[in-house]
């Protein structure tokens, strides 16, 4: 999330609660015609020039929202088209999960460097002096880059003493650690599905709310309305999101009023994770694999498989806390339908994985869960209740937060085989992931524990979330000392035989 | 100085966190500066006040400033308001 956006991430949202009212209602899903209208009310535009042009970008959300396609805008749809393969209670996915609504997207030229109105023209113009490819030249009224010939190594920009010269790029590029954003023919953003991991960063970066990811709501709601054996399980970085004045305990209770029969916390697959990887690291590293790198982020996990395919198998076999979660709940209760609740949209994924889809049913984020709240009327701070959630470790509600996991694993092995030293690095971006996996492929992390994760700071900076990453770290921290657990060794609700 | 920021269920969906780091976040300004009174700025996330409950309107989020009940809060409206107030007039 990106806080200062704030009228992208409200159009966002209230498209969540108008989807998740009417799965709630029983709404005819012919409405979804004039749900544009709800949301964009009136007849002058707010946020773009025209208010045509902000419904018709709302309605591809509303369809988004759905689980539904976007639309092309050569031919004649409704914005209905299809929905009757979506009016369901069970998941269904229709590929691909992040989408750019081309005619919402603004085609921002590619990254360039540009001479702005600063440029005064100096004597000195070091500019021109230091370009190693004679591009830059001094025109009527400014310096003049010739974009033909520059190559974008940026040394103009460094040696302008007049801050003149600006690096420009695309805000979705940029922040894409992994190359995936293309153009299409009219130069508008176009994500190249092979190389996407869907970290979802560029969702929250477009400034024009151009790119989006589907939704599973108004599944899981009808979901919720028919079935009784709905478990939902929630990520660690949950603490502090749905308001300042409200208790971790009533986030639990106020999912439990939307319809789920339990909650648990996902910090308890993190300590079974943490276990899984300690043993696992302890039994390979160095004799098995030079170094091994940790599993819980799909999006790291898949950036090794796209990018370093050969290294993959040094990416620890030990499932997810996701999945750990949800084996727990399956366990106990095998018709048990499963939802995860979190910050992240990977996991949208990952829950598709022919190994996670029996156990995963379902996946929203925490800005998703709230729609549902507000559809629903539930006010979370005036729950009444006292009941502990005591499901996980110290260690296990660290996960979230960037080094938390190594840390984890790290302890937990070292009291497991104290003899042991093991070095750790953590990577909290994709472009770091990529680079640290570079060094490692080069035999430079050799006996090392890598711990990957495409969100800067950790999975408190989701895209998923609602809260700022300073007000959630803080909240973990405070949420990890009232655990009664230290460690996942101490967990009494993990099985004897693993912790051997 | 008083700054009420509601924390109901509908004004969290639409920013009232972002509302209130913003609000938080002036303290610093304050304080380092010296056209700005000595006076505490004294801020508090509220349980919804239900105004939201008896119109049709969209009024989330609800900030009030002392005595001034503010309906669709932002923070550049609420910061400047909190601004001007704590300014020492000349």
């Amino acid at each position: 999330m990106k806080e200062s956006y704030v009228d992208l991430i409200n159009i966002r949202r209230k498209v969540f609660v108008e989807i998740a009212k009417m799965a709630y209602e029983d709404t005819d899903l012919n409405e979804l015609e004039k749900a544009a209208y709800n949301i964009i009310p009136g007849e002058v535009a707010k946020y773009r020039e025209n208010i045509f042009r902000e419904r018709a970008v709302v309605e591809e959300r509303l369809r988004l929202t759905m689980g539904l396609n976007v639309r092309s805008m050569s031919e004649f749809t409704r914005v209905t088209e299809g929905i009757d393969e979506v009016n369901v209670d069970e998941t269904k996915f229709i590929p691909d999960l992040v989408n750019v609504i081309t005619f919402a997207c603004e085609a921002c030229p590619t990254r360039a460097l540009k001479v702005t109105d600063n440029c005064r023209k100096c004597l000195a113009h070091p500019c021109t002096n230091v370009c190693p490819v004679n591009a830059v030249s001094i025109g009527k009224d400014r310096a003049i880059i010739d974009q033909d010939k520059c190559i974008k190594c940026g040394r103009c920009k460094e040696a302008c003493p007049y801050s003149a010269i600006v690096e420009y790029q695309r805000p979705c590029a940029a922040v894409c650690g992994v190359n995936a954003i293309e153009s299409d023919h009219l130069g508008r953003a176009k994500i190249n599905q092979e190389k996407c991991v869907s970290c979802g960063r560029c969702i929250i970066q477009c400034p024009f709310g151009a790119i989006a990811d589907k939704s599973q709501i108004y599944q899981l709601v009808k979901a919720l309305k028919k079935k009784g054996n709905m478990y939902a399980m929630i990520a660690p970085s949950f603490i502090g999101q749905f308001g300042a004045l409200t208790t971790p305990e009533q986030i639990v209770e106020g999912i439990k009023r939307l319809g789920f029969k339990d909650v648990v916390e996902v910090s308890l697959g993190a300590d079974i994770t943490t276990l899984h990887e300690a043993k696992e690291f302890l039994q390979k590293v160095p004799n098995e694999i030079p170094f091994m790198g940790t599993s819980c982020c799909n999006s790291w996990a898949l950036m090794v498989k796209n990018k370093f395919p050969e290294q993959y198998k040094y990416i620890s076999d030990s499932a997810s806390p996701m999945v750990e979660t949800a084996k727990y709940i399956k366990k106990n209760n095998p018709d048990a339908i499963i939802t995860f609740i979190g910050p992240c949209i990977s996991k949208k994924l990952e829950a598709l994985r022919e190994e996670v889809k029996d156990y995963v049913h379902f996946v929203i984020t925490f800005e998703e869960l709230m729609g549902m709240f507000v559809a629903k009327n539930i006010e979370l701070s005036e729950i009444e209740i006292s009941k502990e959630i005591q499901d996980a470790s110290t260690l296990g509600r660290g996960y979230s937060v960037a080094g938390g996991v190594a840390e984890a694993v790290k302890k937990t092995a070292q009291t497991l085989d104290p003899s042991r030293e093991i070095n750790v690095e953590s990577a909290s971006n994709l472009a770091d992931c990529v680079k640290l996996m570079y060094q490692a492929k080069a035999g430079k992390k050799n006996g090392y524990l890598l711990e990957g994760m495409a969100c800067p700071g950790g999975c408190i900076a989701g895209p998923g979330t609602i809260a700022s990453t300073t007000r959630v770290r803080k909240a973990v921290e405070e949420f990890k000392n009232k655990a009664h657990y230290k460690t996942p060794l101490d967990n009494e609700l993990i099985d004897e035989e693993l912790k051997k | 100085m008083k700054v009420k920021v509601c924390m109901g269920s509908n004004c969290t969906l639409l920013g009232a966190m972002n509302l209130l780091d913003q609000i938080e976040s002036l303290r610093e300004l304050i304080e380092e500066n010296k056209e700005y009174k000595d006076e505490e700025l004294e801020i508090e996330s509220i349980k919804c006040l239900g105004y939201c409950k008896e119109t049709d309107e969209d009024i989330a989020p609800v900030v009030i400033v002392d005595e001034d009940v503010i309906f669709k809060a932002t923070g550049q409206i609420v910061m400047e308001k909190i601004m001007d107030k704590m300014r020492i007039k000349s």
